[in-house]
């Protein structure tokens, strides 16, 4: 301790031994303090650079639009209705994926026969990007929804099979072995030490997914759709109106933002007790 | 003993045997389905073997999509390298830095926070408006793309520093800068690694979505044009080709990792 | 005391193969019978083998030459009447106290009513009554170790197989839980096949001793401790056995 103390009167250590500690209310200012410096040198490089601010937008034209097309529609729609178009993709997609994802994970990850049945055709679909399954989709499913929910069906599937499938796997022998000696039967194993073993590595799953599908949809609404924030994206790119564009990807981010942390409610509450401390 | 490694090496056999014939009853399905029966159009799903065929004959044919399938990948390999490249370069140290400098950690990563929520393909839009419609904005996509991923594992990497052996090397005398080269980052490593190992995977994702918009080359720009021209065929090759390529770049990586990250851990 | 076997292992032999290919003898033609509600401990020294017996005796591993019984039946697979408090506690984190300690007999279909009573009765047995709610992240190392054996006892096990409970504790709290289990041992007679690497302790719960040798390990000798419980290790006769067995008793590796 001494020594710690004495070095530290010398020079200043690295963050990552540092003993004191940033508060919630200091880390909480200087992000407000860096974002508002990104917002203010923007709108200056908007105003004084001629070569910038013609291609790109400020801030402040950005939330004027933002604001605007919350009550007039662009194209068919509001802002929250593009939105609500959005959602409802990504949500009926990841669900179905989500669903299918988990219980072919743990089905690979519990039984070797599942795992030699399911892997081949599995392991040749995985690595395609649920992006390139565009062209396809459309060619099945049509332009409508149903080839959207494909998609972020697909890249939910996928993320949330790998995810269960480690879980499961990663099950500690030791506990399998404690539950085997205080009489568990096989299929108590399964339902009793390896499910809910593999909950947070699942959860793991269902938060990575929900973050690809917003990322996911996006693309896929850019490629072809006539509604939803990558429809905006769309139709600012193509009638040259940036403004728009980032409005899109705003309104997209932030949507991303509240959905990881609702997402991240409910994890912390399904499992408290995989978290230490309080 | 004998007995139960024998029986596991068979179960081995066993498995792997049922994954053929798992496998090969896929391939009789999706058959019959196409060439036998014909209950679906060959429009949306081509049979196998016309698969197979396209396959061997897209290395020279270049119809319909004016280029073969080396080239196409080469294409898209040339643009997924260079932004990853470019991602790591800058991915790495700035990840490094931001967990090592208090300041710089505060400062950087509540605006890296808000441009990692920014979905990946959101950036395609803007990197066309800054760079045009040429290699450099579909490089510029992969790169903001892998470089969140990049960046964020060097980060957690360094800030996992185990502190007990920082405290070691603080009482041995060790300087700020050897603590970070010697202790920091050969154990951030790992993480790093895997860092660049997801920035790749995402890299190649996203090079499908890149060229999906302005493009003459490419993989992504394959299935996409073969879409119009309705040709299922072609566009299973593409997908199969970009999952195949895909592979191949991690377990490069992978073996890259193992040969020179591993082995000192 | 009741001479009845129960838990009896006849030549126990195991061998890993290691990584060079070449076999490594971990244990060697090991036999050991343990009476009925005899409190057997096992002192060695460490990596001699201890936890692979404990294992083979419970059944999650395979001994490449010898067999064991416990109560008469040849032990092939773990068995709920074969309990087991490991080291490193192996509770279920997502399971509370109660969840932990009731999970044998819910397994086996036993009514809520019936099985809560009991788990209860041994929750309050190891001292941890209020705690009933709480998942095992919020316990201290002791207080796992409690929730280990209240979960065993409540499974009601023919035998408990107890391998080095103690042996991540601090000595403070060691001393305590060892006073504890003599205490609810006393109570709850079981047979109990107790492993340690620390002779003190050993000679506190001891009804017999069982030394054993290095790698590849079998038993070099046995010692019937007849002191009157529960045991003062300050008292005369404690010191002098404990002396005399510490002579024959190499606990480096
Ligand atoms: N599955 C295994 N494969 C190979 N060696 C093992 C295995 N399990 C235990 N061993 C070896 O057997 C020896 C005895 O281990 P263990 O029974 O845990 O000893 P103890 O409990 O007495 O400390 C150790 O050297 C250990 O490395
Ligand atoms: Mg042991």
């Amino acid at each position: 301790m001494a020594t710690s103390n004495n070095i530290k009167k010398k020079k200043t250590k690295p963050a990552i031994i540092s003993e004191d500690q940033i508060t919630k209310k200091q880390s909480t200012l200087y992000a407000f303090i860096s974002f508002a410096v990104v917002v203010v040198l923007w709108q200056l490089a908007v105003l004084f650079l001629p070569n910038f601010g013609n291609i790109f937008p400020g801030p402040y034209d950005v939330v004027a639009l933002m604001i605007k097309i919350v009550k007039e529609p662009v194209g068919r729609l509001t802002l929250f209705a593009h939105l609500g178009w959005t959602l409802k993709r990504i949500f009926i997609g990841y669900i179905i994926g989500a669903v299918i994802g988990v219980i072919t994970g743990l089905a690979m990850g519990t039984s070797k026969l599942a795992n030699a049945i399911i892997s081949p055709v599995f392991e040749i679909l995985r690595p395609i990007p649920a992006i390139a399954w565009v062209p396809m989709a459309i060619l099945w499913f049509g332009l409508g929804e149903a080839s959207k929910y494909f998609i972020i069906g697909f890249s939910t599937f996928v993320i949330c099979a790998l995810n269960s499938i480690a879980g499961a796997r990663a099950t500690s022998e030791k506990l399998k072995g404690a539950a085997r000696m205080l009489g568990a039967s096989e299929r108590q194993l399964f339902s009793k030490i390896i499910l809910p073993s593999s909950v947070p590595q699942i959860f793991a799953g269902l938060q990575i997914s929900l973050s690809a599908s917003c990322s996911t949809i996006l693309a896929a609404e850019m490629v072809r759709s006539e509604e939803g924030a990558g429809w905006l994206i769309l139709r600012g790119m193509n009638t040259g109106n940036m403004t728009l564009v980032l409005v899109g990807l705003i309104v997209i981010s932030v949507t991303g933002l509240i959905l990881a942390t609702v997402m991240r409610a409910i994890e912390r509450k399904a499992i408290s007790w995989s978290f230490r401390g309080k | 003993m004998k007995l139960s490694k024998m029986k596991k090496k068979n179960n081995k056999v066993k498995y792997i045997l049922i994954s053929i014939i798992s496998f090969t009853v896929f391939l009789i399905i999706w058959y019959m389905v196409t060439d036998v029966f014909k209950l679906v159009k060959p429009i949306s799903l081509p049979s196998p073997v016309k698969v197979l065929e396209s396959f061997i004959n897209k290395f020279t044919v270049k119809r319909p999509d004016g280029s073969t399938l080396q080239a196409h990948v080469l294409s898209s390999l040339r643009i997924v390298l260079t932004g990853y490249i470019a991602g790591s370069i800058v991915g790495v140290p700035l990840g490094i830095f931001m967990a090592w400098n208090r300041k710089a950690d505060m400062f950087i990563r509540p605006v890296f926070d808000w441009f990692r929520s920014v979905p990946g393909m959101g950036w395609i839009p803007v990197m066309i408006l800054i760079f045009g419609i040429n290699i450099a904005s579909k490089a510029a996509i992969v790169f903001a793309i892998s470089f969140v991923a990049i960046l964020i594992n060097s980060y957690s990497g360094i800030k996992n520093t185990n502190p007990v052996h920082m405290w070691v090397a603080q009482t041995f005398g060790a300087s700020n800068k050897q603590l970070l080269f010697r202790v920091a980052i050969p154990s951030a490593l790992p993480h790093i690694f895997t860092g660049l190992r997801q920035g790749l995977n995402q890299a190649w994702a996203s090079v499908v979505a890149a060229e999906m918009i302005g493009s003459n080359r490419g993989l992504g720009y394959m299935i996409q044009m073969n879409r119009e021209n309705s040709r299922a065929d072609l566009i299973i090759v593409g997908m199969l080709s970009i999952g195949l390529v895909g592979t191949i770049l991690s377990f490069v990586l992978q073996k890259f990792e193992d040969k020179y990250v591993r082995g000192r851990h | 005391m009741n001479n009845e076997v129960v838990i009896k292992c006849e030549n126990i032999s195991k061998t890993f193969p290691t990584a060079d290919g070449t076999a490594f003898d971990v244990i060697a033609d090991f036999s050991i019978e343990v009476n009925k509600n005899e409190f057997v401990v096992l002192i060695g020294p460490g990596q001699c083998g201890k936890t692979t017996l404990i294992n083979i005796i419970a059944g999650l591993e395979e001994a490449t030459s010898g067999i064991v019984t416990v109560g008469g039946e040849l032990v092939t697979e773990p068995d709920p009447k074969i309990g087991v408090v490991y080291q490193e506690t192996n509770l279920f984190p997502w399971l509370t106290v109660m969840g932990n300690v009731e999970f044998g007999p819910k397994a086996q279909g036993e009514s809520k009513a019936s099985r809560q009573e009991r788990a209860q009765k041994y929750i309050d047995l190891v001292g941890l009554t209020g705690f009933e709610n709480q998942h095992p992240n919020k316990l201290s190392g002791g207080m796992q170790q409690r929730v280990g054996i209240a979960r065993v006892y409540t499974n009601e096990p023919l035998v408990l197989l107890l391998d080095e409970p103690f042996g991540h504790l601090d000595a403070q709290t060691r001393y305590l839980m060892e006073e504890e289990l003599e205490k609810i041992w006393r109570q709850e007679r079981r047979t109990v096949l107790f492993v340690t690497n620390n002779l003190e302790e050993a000679i506190f719960l001891a009804d017999r001793i069982v030394l054993m040798t290095n790698c590849p390990s079998t038993v070099k000798q046995e010692y019937i401790i007849d002191l009157p419980r529960p045991r003062d290790i300050t008292s005369r006769e404690f010191l002098k056995i404990r002396e005399e067995i510490s002579k024959n008793l190499d606990l480096t590796s």
